[in-house]
């Protein structure tokens, strides 16, 4: 069997990938290979934070998190011993990284495709959200929230998204104590009512790669949920970057050898706009890697001041910030951010160079093949193409999307969206007062 | 990318690599091959689930072979193998990480007690750049002083970040409290002070002693051809001479523990944790599959025993298990977050009474038979993509041989519910106990969750 994946005689993904689309909106897609009895599961659900009140974001991500606590036909710990004596895995999770979705992910052997599947069509379909199970998960989730408290790294990032998106926005984090306060508040009716609201087939995509038979696949989860109502149209509610309000803030803690700095703004780019490779690509030269790119070779590398450095975009269907966070002994905290801030202006004014252009499209194309190196790896790849609409044949264009990002096109998006004066600049760590 | 390190059509692909390498053993997939000019030893094992291919080396050298005053020195030289050597350097514009980069590599390199390791997955036509670094490494890596000072505080900030872990400062106070004597008692990144203060001098003399091809296993993973593989390897490394002088053993050993040993460490924070780690055995060792199954008992997954007493009862946030195995004899540990309003000892009261319940009553056949499939799936799973096997293949090649590896399924399919008893009888018993616990300093950040409010500054 030779598929895209499995050889250098390549057949396209856009003819290898068998797929399925059911009169529910339900989007199947399946890739045959056969190199180890394995399988790979991934697929995403539109019931992430954003369709949740402003008020109580976090339903959403415990509403995924409890699905696998009860169906109708088996308790948690039924589940979890049909599951784990066969070595299968199985999550779903909504986090506030991505404000839309909820992943699903899964693995077993190939063997034991169908106890995966169908543990994964009944935990859909006929979660019961036990008021037992809940209001231990209530109990543990605060225990997590007071741990993630202790965490600087956590700290700065939650204070920054605080700062610069206001409450209702779906990007904005409360403080710890709000979150627990949240979360004791909870009842399981607010869960069964967000589920009858918004699970069901119209947002659903499925995605299966390993060793499997792809037309059996297809027609046993097709058996799974082709008579599941459709629910609500994955419609996004609108989400618009506000305006930069930049300041400096601090946050207290003791007995932190290392600090935490986040430098952050709202940003208008989604993954799904026409600029997001190219601005990705200006964005990788300045601080994707810790150790080439432009602020990890000053800052680290020459300066030495900080273990770790990065600039991202938090880019989703939702357009995210843009982040540079920062690790530092808390002494060095002010010499870090003022050679982050120049370095980040000297890019500004320069652009990327024709080098690191070229050096930043072969490292995207080459890890791009790199990353599709396993069936998980296809498989999240071939889920984020289709949920983002780009469709599977994405993963064939890539490399060539790539290649035709020039140099005016990289630094003109990248301009558009960064300014060094827009930034918030959070720390958090054991800093005297 | 520059054009110092593009692939080069290799000129002496024809040139028969069996002359340079003699074929040592053929087991599972893979084949070890010996280079006769300097005792590098090759793995080769071709998984051709995508056109990637992974280039490993593990040196065995680690915290381990370590001692006061340049602790941390392994680390501390592994981070200076990646600024430089005469080919590949920052100056010329062909820095490690930046030719690395370029192609879209997932790379690093990693340290523990017991060996160093360096990796690249690339696209397999690309291997050639990895072969080349890592041989270009091997003896030629530049060590400047002036490369060592800002690499020390990126060093001392990594550190740093360690000691705002509770569980990581649990897991170096443990190491450091139950191995008294033997170098296992230091923590793979160092004390604060040698990081501080070793000279470069001194990590100079550490790598001319340990960085030779008859102390290191070079690994070729992924979608390659023998011969031409070979040929590479050949070429870049057969020119290294091996060693001039044996490499150093460690012959310290660690005497048995006669009672047990507790600590505590007081510092800020908002979760308390418990730590319970008894003395056990080195990973070659029969009882090793044994220990592992019962890890995965206690700890693996939801309906472990250990989940159900402390996670499913809310006492504690999460809890692991932690089977270590390492070249000399090591610890199995149990680590738990403990949820905010439980006595820490409650943790331990609990664990006590779970091992007690399998030394008196055993673990069932379906216990064992779920954790048995649960392990032997993981090196199933592993073959999934190239680097993870390199990841678990590395391990095993550190403390004990490649063939330990290849054997691990059958060693554990064949433990039984006796063996796992047998096992917690021998070794869970108090005189080999280190127990200890992280607790919130009483004063620093009593307010719930929240700490202090920002400040504007």
């Amino acid at each position: 069997m030779s598929t895209a994946a499995t050889t250098h005689r390549r057949v396209p993904f856009a003819e290898a990938v068998r797929h399925r689309k059911l009169a529910n909106g339900v989007r199947l897609y399946v890739l045959e290979n056969h190199f180890n009895p394995t399988l790979a599961l991934s697929g995403t659900l539109c019931a992430g934070r954003i369709f949740a009140p402003a008020e109580r974001r976090l339903i959403a991500s415990l509403t995924a998190g409890e699905l696998m606590k009860g169906t109708a036909k088996r308790t948690k710990l039924q589940l979890a011993e049909d599951l784990e004596s066969r070595a299968a895995s199985l999550s779903f999770a909504s986090d506030a990284s991505d404000p839309v979705g909820v992943d699903i992910s899964g693995g077993c052997l190939s063997r034991d495709s169908a106890l995966l599947f169908d543990a994964l069509i009944e935990i859909l379909r006929s979660p019961t959200f036990p008021e037992d199970e809940l209001e231990r998960e209530k109990k543990r989730l605060v225990g997590s929230i007071r741990q993630q408290q202790d965490q600087t790294s956590a700290r700065a990032f939650e204070e920054a998204m605080r700062r610069i998106y206001p409450p209702a926005h779906p990007l904005h984090r409360n403080t710890g104590p709000e979150r627990i306060a949240r979360v004791e508040s909870l009842r399981r009716e607010d869960l069964e009512t967000f589920y009858r609201d918004r699970y069901g087939a119209a947002s659903l995509i499925l995605v299966v790669v390993g060793d499997v038979d792809a037309e059996r696949v297809l027609d046993a989860l097709e058996r799974g949920v082709s008579d599941w109502a459709p629910g609500p149209e994955p419609v996004i509610p609108p989400a618009d970057p506000p305006p930069a309000s930049p300041g400096t803030f601090t946050v207290r803690m003791s007995d932190k050898a290392s600090a935490d700095v986040v430098l952050a703004a709202p940003s208008d780019l989604r993954r799904t706009h026409p600029d997001y490779l190219a601005t990705s690509i200006a964005n990788s030269a300045l601080g994707q890697s810790s150790l080439t790119s432009r602020l990890g070779v000053r800052v680290r590398d020459t300066e030495g001041l900080t273990y770790g450095i990065h600039s991202s975009f938090g880019a989703t269907q939702v357009a995210g910030p843009f982040l540079i966070s920062v690790t530092v002994k808390p002494e060095m905290r002010d010499a870090a951010v003022a050679s982050t801030l120049d370095e980040a202006a000297k890019f500004l004014r320069e652009g990327i160079s024709a080098r690191e252009l070229d050096e930043e499209k072969s490292s995207r194309s080459g890890r791009f093949q790199v990353d599709l190196g396993s069936n998980a790896g296809i498989a999240q790849a071939l889920d984020a193409a289709v949920s983002y609409g780009f469709g599977v044949s994405y993963l064939d264009e890539f490399p060539a999307k790539v290649a035709a990002i020039t140099k005016e096109a990289a630094d003109e998006a990248f301009r558009r969206r960064v300014r060094v004066e827009d930034l918030t600049i959070v720390s958090a760590g054991s800093f005297a007062a | 990318m520059n054009e110092a390190v593009q692939p080069k059509p290799d000129s002496r692909h024809a040139a028969p690599a069996g002359d340079a390498f003699e074929l040592v053993k053929e087991k599972a997939g893979f084949r070890e091959f010996r280079m006769l000019a300097n005792g590098l030893r090759v793995l080769l094992l071709p998984n051709r689930v995508a056109p990637v291919t992974t280039f490993a080396i593990v040196y065995h050298v680690g915290s381990r072979n370590e001692a006061v005053g340049f602790t941390g020195a392994t680390h501390l030289l592994e981070h200076l193998m990646f600024k430089g050597t005469p080919e590949f350097q920052r100056s010329k514009g062909t820095a490690v990480a930046a030719v690395l980069e370029a192609l879209g590599a997932r790379f690093n390199a990693t340290t523990w007690f017991d060996r160093t390791n360096y990796y690249e997955t690339l696209p397999s036509s690309a291997l050639e750049v990895a072969v080349r670094i890592e041989a270009s490494r091997m003896r030629g890596a530049l060590l400047r002083d002036e490369d060592r000072v800002p690499e020390m505080t990126v060093v001392r900030n990594e550190f740093e970040r360690g000691e705002n872990s509770p569980f990581q400062v649990l897991y170096k106070h443990t190491f450091a409290t139950a191995f008294r004597e033997h170098p296992y008692h230091h923590p793979t990144i160092g004390w604060r002070s040698d990081i501080e203060e070793v000279s470069t001098a001194r990590l100079r003399e550490f790598y001319e002693t340990f960085y030779h091809p008859n102390n290191a296993t070079a690994m070729v993973i992924g979608d390659f051809d023998e011969e031409p593989t070979l040929a590479l390897l050949a070429r870049y490394f057969g020119p290294i001479p091996g060693s001039d002088q044996p490499i150093p053993r460690v012959y310290t050993v660690e005497p048995p523990q006669e009672g047990e040993r507790r600590f505590v460490v007081r510092r800020a924070g908002q979760i308390a944790w418990c730590a319970m780690s008894w003395r056990t055995v080195e990973a070659r060792h029969s009882d090793t599959p044994a220990l592992a199954v019962l890890g995965n008992v206690l700890g693996g997954g939801i309906t472990s025993r250990l989940h159900q007493a402390l996670v499913e009862k809310t006492l504690a946030l999460s809890v692991s298990v932690v089977p270590w195995q390492l070249r000399d004899p090591a610890l199995f540990s149990i680590f738990a977050p403990v949820r905010p309003g439980v006595e820490p000892s409650e943790i331990e009261s609990v664990v006590r009474r779970e091992i007690a319940r399998i030394s008196s009553d055993g673990v069932t056949e379906a216990e064992c038979l779920k954790a048995r499939t649960q392990i032997e799936a993981e090196v199933v799973f592993d073959r999934d993509s190239t680097d993870q096997i390199a990841a678990s293949l590395s391990e095993a090649i550190a403390v004990a041989d490649w063939e330990w590896y290849a054997d691990y399924p059958a060693a554990i399919r064949a433990v039984t519910p006796e063996d796992v008893q047998r096992v917690v009888l021998t070794y869970l018993h108090d005189d080999a106990l280190t127990a200890g616990l992280f607790l919130p300093k009483p004063g620093a950040e009593t307010e719930a969750a929240g700490g202090e409010e920002a400040e504007e500054a």
